[in-house]
């Protein structure tokens, strides 16, 4: 794979930094997602993945730093102003929500613009696909957590975005279902869909990724195509080398 | 909700605007009073329902929307001879701009920080209207010309229940709806997925706001006279809770079952048990607060006897 | 210290200047502000028995604060516990003729008991409800309160006539031996409960508890105790608060809720569950109202608006309150 050129790149951040209190959680991180690729941002526990998540979603403002999208800085921006530019994301720990159906968490994303058949369709569509028909009148809640998991996916699909953020998709979820996930997940890059995926398991990430990105302490320490992340030392030092508690 | 079910649930409705219609004239006094009381409290029940169970967000001060309502009434046809109906247009509106203005700020405030701010605000909007006598007689009250209106404000009171039924109806079957229960949810997830949290905080807020104003209104013109303990009384925010919580917050048909039951019992121990009913009262709260939190409606859900979630 | 928090401090300060010059510049407004020696004197005096009294509010405010702090309920009734507390010492002075003090021997534990039964019977079921769910049920609680008491004790207003007579606490200070018997007796109450929380083991539980009741359930902590000490001191608090409001002001049943707002406004001020916080609270609203009382003319609504206004600015400008407490 060549070097990426900036026609190329969805997500273009730039030096981006989030303290919380003393902890530099995000610490001056440059990174470049292709555009129209899966890639992985992987990296120990607390390096900042989730928290550069929240960045880019509005989730959490950044002391400083800009994300580039299509020309406009997101820094800074409400949460549903990124989302209107396309941009959608899954949670760690899920947050579906719970005391309302499955039909109902995902008509709630569409806009009120949107026709109700038209949405109707989409929900159904999507609910279908990551298996949860028989479930569409349950709440939330009473779904099972790979379940929930699987919701939260469905759902971040439903306004057919441009840019998907996956933090950790694989969770709990079982292996025939994580299967069709990441079957899904490329036919989204087949169509022209950007794709970061967080993700501890890294068959996930290894097989499935175009592109790495690591980090370690809140900024990249490598990046890379699968094979060349694999023998860097860095990235090994990072995971193997000095453990913290 | 298939087609067919919203034809059916409107026939109904209309179906119940036609018998409420025509019971006046065998309707005692009293009992036009009391069904006028009753349309009334569902139209409060509904209200606080859309921002506080549709929502989440505990208003524990809506009495302050009612007081205001009660007094814009009061002073427009008292001091400037207005025509008591187009008062009602007025109090709406303002109730909608004070809605607006108060939930600016304070609807950025959450669970229980919330409530004791509506809390607050209703206190302190009574307090503001008794020290301005200059233009609401302070403590002493405002009395309307006397005339017979049981008929007129039956009728209207009538109407506003309608319009807060169908708007309610509308509501809770709607996008929309489904909306603010996201923000209810999660409000944070809420917004990742593209909804303008604050924006529909403030269009649920107004909205809840503007039928208790004309309730209020209504009220006042009934009573002929308001003071400001009366109608900024905390119990009348209490009420509104209680019932929807009764019924089953969160839904529509809960808040109008939940008024209908609560104002009818409460009725008959007022009548029955003038000195016990007081106390009864405080315990039944507790009661239904402690044991059933979701309500006459959870015990249908669970059941089976109704569909989860608002839309389906 | 985060930046923003840091911000939010400043301008709570700059409120709180506003706040205190507030009732100076309506008083220059209304000539209440004479700026003689006379009028100094009365604002000595006035600040003077505002910290006096200050010393009780922040007393029950404490307790509510822990109640709050611990398991996250707002209660409703916590005015009504006050207005109980004032009504037993009445009975207790007029009736068996012990002195309002003394009373307070046996008036405490029955309270302490009380309290634990309300949590066993009542508060355990709501402990993470949604905060509607316990107000409602505090909110039911008190009106049962305050219409047993007015069948009891109709709904005239009492007065305990205990210690009249004033000190001459400097040349131009003067205040009652009663607010004055009020304020030792509230500081070293607040002192022990301090030291208990601070100190003892079950204390620091109850700190625990308060700051993650997960984390201190993993430790070993028995939270349901807990909570059956927390409402139990608490409720001791608020009779006690009653006690000591019964001999210097006049009550009925009905006074309960203003002492429910006043109590919040100070949780609110200094950061719910924050004990310190509830004590310097109780000061600045004793005085606010007090100033508010002397230079502002229809007194009694303005100094309501106080405890109001006072609350809602403090939620909006900085929920944490003056401790920056974050938010739950
Ligand atoms: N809201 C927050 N408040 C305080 N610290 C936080 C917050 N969010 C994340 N952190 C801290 O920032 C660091 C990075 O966390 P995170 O981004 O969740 O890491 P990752 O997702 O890579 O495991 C961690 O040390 C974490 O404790
Ligand atoms: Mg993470």
């Amino acid at each position: 794979m060549g070097p990426v050129t900036a026609a190329d790149i969805a997500l273009d951040i730039r030096d981006l930094r989030k303290a919380f209190g003393g902890v530099r959680a995000v610490d001056g991180c440059t990174l470049a997602f292709p555009r129209g690729k899966i890639s992985g941002l992987i990296g120990p526990n607390g390096s900042g993945k989730t928290t550069t998540f929240n960045l880019l979603t509005g989730v959490a403002m950044p002391d400083s730093g800009q994300i580039f999208y299509k020309g406009e800085d997101l820094a800074g921006m409400k949460p549903y102003q990124v989302f209107r530019r396309g941009i959608t994301r899954t949670f760690q720990v899920t947050r579906v929500f719970r005391e309302m159906t499955v039909l109902e968490n995902m008509l709630c994303v569409t806009a009120l613009n949107v026709s109700e058949r038209v949405a109707r369709a989409r929900a159904y569509e999507l609910i279908d696909f990551v298996s949860l028909t028989r479930l569409r009148g349950e709440y939330a809640g009473r779904l099972s957590y790979g379940q929930q998991k699987l919701l939260e996916f469905a759902r971040a699909l439903m306004t057919d975005p441009e840019v998907i953020l996956l933090d950790e998709p694989a969770a709990g979820v079982n292996r025939t279902l994580l299967q069709d996930l990441l079957a899904h997940i490329h036919g989204l890059q087949e169509r022209g869909k950007t794709i970061v995926i967080v993700e501890h398991d890294m068959n996930v990430i290894m097989n499935h990724c175009a592109r790495i990105f690591v980090m370690d302490y809140g900024v990249k320490i490598a990046e890379g195509p699968p094979a060349e992340i694999q023998k860097d030392e860095r990235v090994i030092e990072a995971y193997f080398g000095r453990r913290r508690g | 909700m298939a087609t067919h079910e919203h034809v059916r649930n409107v026939l109904l409705l209309a179906a119940l605007a036609v018998v409420l219609a025509v019971l006046p004239p065998a309707l005692s006094v009293y009992l036009k009073s009391f069904v006028m009381f009753t349309m009334m409290y569902v139209v409060l029940a509904l209200s606080w329902n859309i921002i506080s169970g549709f929502t989440g967000y505990t208003s524990f001060g809506h009495v302050a929307f009612y007081g205001i309502g009660a007094y814009t009434c009061a002073v427009l046809v008292a001091d400037h001879g207005w025509h008591w109906i187009s008062t009602l247009v007025v109090a709406a509106a303002l109730a909608v701009v004070v809605a607006v203005a108060i939930g600016y700020p304070v609807l950025r405030l959450k669970g229980p920080y919330f409530a004791i701010a509506m809390l607050g605000t209703a206190e302190g909007t009574r307090v503001v209207v008794t020290v301005w006598d200059s233009l609401t007689h302070g403590g002493l009250g405002i009395s309307f010309p006397s005339v017979e209106n049981s008929l007129e404000t039956y009728y209207a009171m009538l109407v506003v229940m309608l319009m807060t039924i169908l708007v309610a109806y509308i509501v809770g079957h709607s996008r929309f709806g489904i909306r603010l229960n996201a923000i209810r949810e999660d409000e944070g997830a809420a917004e990742v997925l593209g909804i303008n949290a604050t924006a529909y905080k403030l269009a649920a807020f107004a909205l809840s706001a503007m039928f208790p104003a004309v309730a209020g209104g209504i009220q006042a013109y009934k009573v002929l006279y308001i003071d400001p303990p009366s109608v900024f009384f905390v119990q009348i925010t209490i009420a509104m809770a209680l019932m929807s919580m009764l019924g089953g917050k969160g839904t529509v048909i809960g808040p109008v079952v939940g008024a209908v039951l609560l104002y009818s019992a409460q009725e008959l121990t007022w009548v029955n048990f003038p000195t016990a009913h007081l106390i009864a009262y405080g315990l039944f709260i507790i009661v239904i607060a402690r044991f059933m939190p979701r309500g006459l409606i959870g015990f249908a859900i669970d059941r089976g006897w109704v569909r989860k979630g608002m839309v389906h | 210290m985060e930046k923003s928090d840091v911000r939010s401090l400043y301008l709570l300060a700059a409120f709180l200047v506003c706040a205190y010059s507030l009732p100076f510049l309506i008083g220059i407004q209304f000539g209440t502000v004479r700026a003689d020696e006379q009028w100094f004197a009365y604002l000595a005096t006035v600040v003077f028995a505002g910290i006096l009294q200050g010393g009780v509010y922040a007393m029950f405010a404490v307790g509510l604060t822990l109640i709050f702090g611990v398991m996250r309920i707002i209660n409703a009734a916590h005015g009504e516990m006050v207005m109980m507390g004032a009504y037993l010492t009445w009975v207790a002075f007029f009736y068996l003729g012990v002195d309002p003090l003394l009373a307070l021997v046996f008036t405490l534990p029955i309270a302490f008991l009380l309290g634990v039964a309300l949590q066993k019977v009542l508060l355990n079921a709501v402990v993470g409800q949604p905060e509607l769910t316990a107000l409602l049920v505090t909110f039911g609680l008190g009106l049962t309160m305050i219409y047993v008491a007015e069948l009891i004790f109709t709904t005239d207003f009492r007065t305990i006539p205990y210690a009249p007579q004033t000190v001459q606490v400097t040349r131009t200070i003067a205040v009652g031996q009663n607010k004055l018997i009020s304020f030792v007796m509230a500081v070293s109450i607040s002192a022990a409960v301090y030291l208990f929380l601070k100190f003892s083991r079950l204390g620091k539980a109850i700190r625990a508890t308060a700051l993650n009741a997960e984390v201190a359930m993993v430790c070993g902590i028995n939270v349901q105790r807990i909570y059956l000490v927390t409402t139990g001191i608490a409720v001791a608090l608020a009779v006690a608060g009653g006690a000591l409001v019964s001999i210097q002001f006049g009550f009925n049943p009905e006074t309960g809720v203003v002492y429910t707002l006043q109590a919040f406004a100070i949780v609110i001020l200094g950061g719910r569950g924050h004990y310190v916080g509830a004590l310097i609270g109780g000061l600045m609203l004793a005085v606010l109202e007090n100033l508010v009382s002397l230079m502002i003319p229809n007194g009694t609504a303005a100094v309501e608006l106080a405890a109001y206004g006072l609350m809602i600015f403090v939620l909006l400008i900085r929920p944490g309150g003056l401790m920056g407490v974050k938010e739950a």
